[in-house]
């Protein structure tokens, strides 16, 4: 048993919700997101009066991102155990993780892109500052796949003793549907549907780390739970 | 599948609560953020009354009436096909799931004409709000239609299996919970989207 090595990944994801709300939301501070609305002068004097808080804060966002791995595995590995011979859903879970990690990772980078020579042109500032905030939310289908391969995996446990509870894997499949409208933000740059607004951004966020809490005492849980037939 | 203990405990507390715990957190879950749609489209409505109501005129009444009708026929089928598993084995209850899948499938036909004469007549997604509003949140609906339709798919290829246990029987309500926020949430989004003055 190597139960605390596997308590040690749940934690992991503890830290990327402590590390990430850290740099992203408070030292970069990118939250709440700059309008879409905003043109290329007021995006540009974004990046270059926040220059060293952007840099320092991303860098933290950064180191976060790749905590979800080990959380990703742990996952993996508790689900496996509600799946029979052939655990695709495990996989499909681990592919879908694997992708989300790099979609989680390459917006910080373009970010920080930005804010790397803020006196350029603003209008490359603003081309760099889209290109991330559309890449990090509109990028959710990995991100949906991977709840959904969760929620199934969980709903279709035929253990005498499941591994995960089953409202666990409803509320996986609610929250992969609240991630949708974020897909909405290509038509948009004010409103709810826009990066910055209520249903594209605030709601999908909220339930990400609402997801990371509950997925945190059900994973200690299933790792708790001794095997059944 | 069945397995001694559920059955054992299932019929005592069968009745507290109809289907699994779980879909109840979905079904709460779903329409929590639809009730959080409607709530938007009233905020940014109670901006621009005028140009929603103008909208709205456009809209054809029929189309969205008819659509009441038939998402509400289908429930009432879906109910009869759970009484009717509960109490009969399940004898009519294939044929009942069929025409609440058939009522679907009208829902479906409606929407897509409804689509198609809007998007022919150049209003899109990009018109103004309203029509935003009216697009996301009747697509998004039918979205929740078509993974219904799949559902009632699923309940019919369970009638046929024998729904035996309580276990088996749960799982069969939870479907038909689903089917029916389906219905409920179209009652509410009838009369935001089409009626509303």
């Amino acid at each position: 048993m190597n139960m605390k090595t596997q308590i040690a990944c749940v934690i992991c994801g503890a830290a990327f919700v402590a590390l990430f709300t850290l740099g992203w939301i408070i030292i970069a501070g990118l939250v709440p997101a700059p309008s879409p609305s905003l043109d290329a002068a007021a995006i540009a004097k974004f990046y270059g009066e926040n220059t060293g808080a952007i840099r320092f804060g991303l860098l933290i966002t950064m180191f976060s991102a790749s905590l979800t791995i080990p959380w990703i595995a742990v996952i993996g590995i508790q689900l496996r155990r509600t799946e029979r011979d052939f655990p695709v859903l495990t996989a499909s879970q681990l592919v879908a993780g694997a992708v989300t990690v790099v979609f989680l990772t390459v917006p910080i980078m373009i970010w920080t892109v930005a804010a790397f020579r803020p006196e350029r042109a603003p209008e490359l500032i603003q081309l760099m500052n889209d290109f991330g905030w559309i890449m990090l939310i509109m990028t959710f289908p990995p991100f949906f796949v991977q709840l959904v391969a969760i929620g199934l995996a969980i709903v279709s446990d035929k253990h005498e003793r499941p591994v995960f509870a089953r409202w666990v894997g409803y509320f996986n499949i609610w929250v992969a549907i609240l991630f949708i409208p974020g897909g909405l933000l290509t038509f948009f740059k004010t409103g709810p549907f826009a990066w910055n607004g209520l249903l594209a951004f605030w709601l999908p966020l909220t339930v990400f780390f609402l997801w990371y809490i509950v997925m945190f005492f059900a994973l200690i849980k299933a790792i708790r739970t001794p095997a059944s037939a | 599948m069945t397995d001694g203990t559920i059955t054992a405990q299932a019929p005592a507390d069968h009745h507290a609560i109809p289907g699994e715990v779980g879909v109840w957190v979905f079904v709460l879950g779903d329409m929590f953020v639809f009730g959080l749609f409607f709530s938007v489209f009233a905020y940014y409505r109670g901006l621009d009354v005028e140009l929603y109501r103008a909208s709205q005129a456009t809209l054809n009444q029929n189309y969205g009436a008819v659509n009441t009708l038939l998402l509400l026929f289908s429930s009432w089928f879906v109910v009869l096909a759970v009484i009717d598993v509960r109490e009969h084995a399940g004898r009519y209850a294939t044929r009942l799931l069929g025409l609440a899948m058939l009522c679907g499938i009208g829902f479906s036909i409606v929407k897509i004409v409804e689509y198609g004469e809007k998007l022919g007549a150049g209003i899109g997604i990009m018109t103004n709000d309203f029509y935003m509003y009216y697009y996301i949140f009747t697509g998004l609906h039918f979205v929740h239609v078509i993974i219904g339709l799949g559902v009632l798919t699923y309940l019919v290829s369970m009638v046929r299996a024998g729904v035996e246990s309580a276990g088996e029987l749960r799982i069969f309500e939870s479907g038909a919970i689903y089917w029916h926020m389906v219905d409920l949430l179209w009652i509410v989004l009838f009369p935001l989207l089409y009626l509303l003055q």
